[in-house]
């Protein structure tokens, strides 16, 4: 039982840091990846320790029954009459581990002797024992209470610990710095200034996977143009080519309820989906909406990409 | 000494609340069933078809009233009538008070069956109904105090047991939660306007809502734990003195906990870490009551193995213990981060009430109904069969919707490393636990076929026996005076003294309620005024009024949490300004669909139009209900004015004379709507008249008031 009572202080420790993860946590960035393993930690930290507490209990059962079983078999041997174990204890001052288990694990009185804790009345035929509070009850309820100071302390009386809203400050910061080391790990980005059509038939089809799932809803499953206007004629509402496509999808047009995509989709994305809708230019669908915007003619310039020209190629 | 006297306990009222418990409970489960089914199959929901009676969001309030007010509010009377009676040796003060505490309840409930599908709610969850029917309860209540405490008085028993201190403070509890949480202006005969605004009245209904959990679906139980599980163990009670403690720091302590439902709310920290401190504070006193409960089995485990009562209890008492730790786990604002708004919530309710209450009640009902008869129960093997059934209806029930809770939580916090969201479109996040959903379904089905076996053996039990309706019992009188055993322990003399233990709860119980809620209503500062933030146009109100009568808020949230994955998905955090004058508070408890704080000018009319039409035409995969008859139904602005003349009165500064320009002003901004969804290609004449104008107008609406014009 000494065993136990260890491990139960181990457990409540490593509780009480899974609670201050709050602070370390949240610091940490809002990262999925890192907010539940942490967590998970804890949790199969003290999954582990309960288990252990279990099967130490269970061992020093074992060997309490198994000594018990040679006691008496020694004693049937030698024809000696062992003391009861009732009397035995009730004479015996309590061993220091005993005592300390009492004090801070468990003091229960045996079943054996609960009458000697009984209360005298009864409700309806129900009884009470009047055993002590469990100790470890008692000490796991004042190193709540205890706890609950310190965090009100931390976080309010103190003014150490964060606000939510500092938290998300920090959070976000973090994040940005993060998002910058890794944007530059990976070379240019594509921008609405630099991009150019994609012509991979393996960059068009994830292209028409992101255009079925998210645009058909508004410009149809062909791009005839249902709420948002049709994406298979030459007139545009906010330029077209590439590169004001691809920004049109970034940015979005908020007030003519064009969504902006650049917190769902990567640059990248933005890039196949833009150069899929380049694909459908004169396909003509049927059920077209009419036209909307004017023509777009490709500006000819010395940077001009040859995007007006694989449009008609490809279809 | 004293006279013996001879008396009979009143069995048949008993009998009735056992019965309605059992009924009430079916039918609670039948529709969380039905629910669980919707989820999978959204053309269950039927709403396609016109009928908006047995939609989700209009049946979810259903489900939760039935089985906290109608299956447990049943068990708990049933409970208390059967172990008051005895542990007071007398009979209920009035038969007469007891039946009408019995039909006028049933009442209540078959109000809420009748209200809550026609979608007259309030919204505000555990307290929807309508506020004739508050009414209606108060009346109730009052009446089974006035029965409680007349027995308490004529009692022959002069010390009060400890089932008894739980069920006072049940009582005094619920009755102050209920009168704050239905503080309501009344504008019509069924709707009304709650007295508190946006973050106060979410703070007000979550000191409610925690508190129905603490004091309707806990106190009483334990209560009645605490008579029934000895009587079937036929074992002393472990620990009088842990009685005690755990009982005054429970009722204490849990009052304060609510605003754990609020954690990175716009709710002031300060409260926030209050609701967090006392969750944690809380573990021991709630770990009272299980200990208490399973270590009165010493000596009575051999038992266990084989009496199915006892196993009932067994579980329902590991449950219990297992929720009250995992409820303050989920405190902890980390935590909390992952777990709220998905199923991880809802994996953790169910663990208490299909177990704790759920199997409580089995185990009591087994117990009772061979006993009241006078006859042995019909079949052990039958009452294990549905033990087992009902575990394994748990377990696949609990597990699937933790899985499901954690799942969906990743993917919504997860990033790409070039800074954008991984599972950028939500319905992503949807689609993905639908599979758990179906597994929850099948244990929820398993939990119910477990309830109709119980149901058969209990009626088998009852037609081989014969009832007892009135049980003779004897006890000597009450001596009119019981002067102190020299060396008694202290806590004897409140036990002699009803009305002190009714005061004494009284005010332990109002302290959390007083400190939390005070301050934020009288506080000025601690809801920072946004000057942009102006009131709901009356288009917009009526709006808000279809979006509360269809139960929305059961699937989307109106609140963004401090969370750059919350702020990259949906926009701007939200701040406690911004809804000063959202009577109810929307906020929600529970993300099945995206959140819409945000929603105001992200869409299109049209595609809102199209999508309330049929969601899987603008949002393949959807799983939301189909609302045509938005598009049919005419719009019916004749409230208005009451409407307008009631937020008024509650503060919201709507000019004088207003009122009287209300229903011109919702059809000219109506008619707006319709031209705008015209120009977008929606040809439909006359549907300038139609709900689908105003509900467009809400959303269209929803949190632009501090968004930056471009």
């Amino acid at each position: 039982m000494k065993f136990a009572k260890y491990f139960f202080i181990f457990l409540l420790l490593s509780l009480s840091s899974a609670v201050w993860g709050q602070s370390v946590e949240a610091q940490a960035g809002q990262g999925a990846d890192e907010l539940l393993p942490n967590i998970m930690l804890y949790v199969l930290g003290i999954a582990a320790a309960v288990l252990f507490i279990v099967a130490m209990i269970f061992v020093v059962k074992v060997n309490q029954f198994l000594y018990k079983r040679v006691l008496d078999l020694e004693a049937g041997k030698s024809g000696v009459q062992l003391p009861q174990e009732a009397e035995a204890r009730q004479v015996e001052a309590d061993s220091f581990l005993t005592s300390l288990r009492k004090k801070y694990w468990e003091d229960a009185v045996p079943i054996e002797r609960e009458h000697e804790i009984l209360s005298h009345h009864d409700f309806d035929g129900i009884r009470e024992l009047d055993n002590s509070l469990p100790p470890w009850w008692l000490n796991l309820f004042i190193l709540t209470v205890i706890w609950a100071g310190l965090y009100m302390y931390y976080y309010h009386w103190g003014g150490n610990g964060p606000s939510s809203a500092q938290e998300y400050e920090i959070a976000v910061e973090r994040a940005e710095k993060e998002q910058a080391i890794a944007l530059a790990g990976m070379g240019q980005q594509v921008d609405e200034s630099n991009v150019e059509v994609l012509t991979e038939s393996a960059d068009l089809s994830e292209g028409e996977l992101i255009f079925k799932n998210l645009c058909a809803a508004c410009h149809g499953q062909s791009g005839e143009g249902t709420v948002g206007p049709n994406m298979t004629d030459e007139y545009w509402l906010h330029g077209g080519g590439i590169k004001n496509i691809f920004k049109t999808v970034k940015y979005g047009v908020p007030e003519k309820g064009m969504i902006s995509w650049q917190s769902q989709l990567t640059p990248k994305d933005i890039q196949k989906v833009s150069s899929y809708i380049l694909t459908l230019q004169g396909t003509n669908p049927p059920n077209g909406k009419d036209p909307q915007g004017e023509i777009w003619v490709e500006p000819v310039a010395a940077d001009s990409t040859a995007a007006p020209e694989a449009a008609p190629e490809i279809q | 000494m004293s006279r013996i006297e001879q008396f009979q306990y009143d069995n048949r009222i008993v009998r009735a609340f056992g019965m309605a418990a059992f009924i009430w409970g079916l039918v609670g489960m039948l529709v969380g069933l039905i629910l669980a089914f919707e989820l999978i199959y959204p053309s269950l929901n039927l709403s396609q078809l016109g009928i908006p009676y047995l939609s989700f969001g209009r049946l979810r309030p259903l489900h939760t009233n039935a089985v906290i007010f109608a299956f447990v509010g049943n068990g708990i009377f049933m409970g208390v009538y059967y172990s008051l009676q005895r542990l007071l040796k007398a009979r209920m003060l009035s038969d007469t008070l007891s039946w009408i505490h019995f039909w006028s309840w049933q009442v209540v409930i078959l109000c809420a069956a009748l209200t809550l599908p026609l979608g007259i709610t309030t919204s505000s969850e555990y307290a929807e109904l309508a506020w004739p029917i508050d009414l209606l309860i108060t009346v109730v209540w009052v009446i089974f105090g006035i029965n409680m405490f007349g027995t308490i008085i004529k009692r022959r028993e002069s010390h009060l047991y400890v089932a008894i201190w739980f069920y006072i403070a049940t009582w005094i509890t619920v009755a102050v939660l209920h009168i704050v949480r239905s503080a309501e202006l009344p504008y019509s005969l069924l709707g009304s306007y709650p007295v508190f605004a946006g973050v106060q009245d979410a703070l007000v209904q979550w000191w409610y809502g925690h508190n129905a959990v603490a004091f309707f679906l806990t106190t009483p139980y334990l209560g009645i734990m605490y008579y029934f599980l000895p009587k079937a163990a036929n074992r002393p009670v472990y620990s009088y003195k842990l009685s005690i403690i755990h009982f005054w720091a429970l009722i204490f302590i849990y009052i304060w906990a609510g605003p754990h439902h609020l954690l990175y709310s716009s709710l002031p920290d300060w409260v926030q870490s209050l609701g967090t401190v006392f969750s944690i504070m809380l573990i021991a006193p709630s770990w009272g009551g299980m200990l208490n409960g399973l270590l009165t089995l010493r000596g009575a485990w051999d038992r266990v193995r084989q009496d199915p009562v006892l196993k009932f209890m067994v579980v329902a008492v590991t449950a219990y213990g297992m929720a009250t730790f995992e409820g303050p786990m989920l405190s902890i604002k980390s935590v909390n981060a992952i777990s709220h708004f998905t199923d991880w919530t809802i994996a953790h309710v169910h663990v208490g009430a299909l177990g704790w209450n759920g199997f409580l009640t089995f185990g009591v009902l087994y117990w009772l109904w061979p006993r009241m008869y006078r006859t042995q129960l019909y079949s052990v093997k039958l009452a294990n069969m549905h033990f087992w059934i009902g575990t394994l209806g748990i377990l696949f029930y609990a597990i699937p919707m933790y899985w499901a809770g954690w799942t969906q939580s990743l993917m919504w916090k997860e990033f790409t490393p070039e800074g954008t969201l991984a599972w950028g479109n939500f319905l992503d996040t949807v689609t993905q636990i639908i599979p758990m959903y179906a597994m929850r379904a099948f244990g929820g089905t398993l939990f119910f076929v477990g309830t109709c076996i119980g149901v058969y053996n209990l009626s088998k039990t009852a037609s081989n026996g014969s009832f007892l309706g009135n049980e003779s019992a004897e006890a000597p009188a009450r001596e009119p005076k019981i002067a102190a055993v020299a060396g008694e322990y202290w806590h004897k003399w409140i036990e002699r003294r009803p009305i002190q233990m009714l005061l004494w709860s009284a005010i332990l119980i109002s302290i959390g309620g007083i400190v939390q809620i005070v301050p934020m209503v009288f506080i000025e500062s601690q809801v920072p005024a946004i000057s942009t933030v102006k009131p709901y146009t009356p288009l917009e109100l009526a709006g808000r009024d279809i979006y509360i009568r269809e139960g929305c808020v059961g699937c989307h949230s109106q609140l963004v949490r401090p969370f750059r994955d919350e702020t990259v998905r949906y926009g701007e955090y939200s701040k406690s300004g911004e809804y000063i004058f959202d009577r109810p508070f929307l906020w929600g408890s529970k993300r099945t669909g995206p959140d819409l704080q945000r929603e105001g000018g992200k869409n299109l009319d049209r595609w809102h139009y199209d999508h309330m039409i049929d969601p899987r035409v603008t949002s393949p995969g959807s799983i939301m209900p189909q609302y045509p008859f938005l598009a049919d139904n005419e719009l019916d602005l004749s409230m208005l004015p009451a409407k307008i003349n009631a937020l008024r009165q509650l503060g919201t500064p709507y000019p004088k004379g207003y009122e009287d320009r209300a229903i011109a002003d919702a059809q000219e901004q109506a008619q707006q709507i319709a031209s705008r969804l015209k120009e977008q290609g929606i040809q439909d004449e006359g549907i300038a008249n139609t709900e689908m104008m105003a509900i467009i107008a809400y959303l269209q609406r929803l949190g632009t008031d501090i968004k930056v014009k471009e």
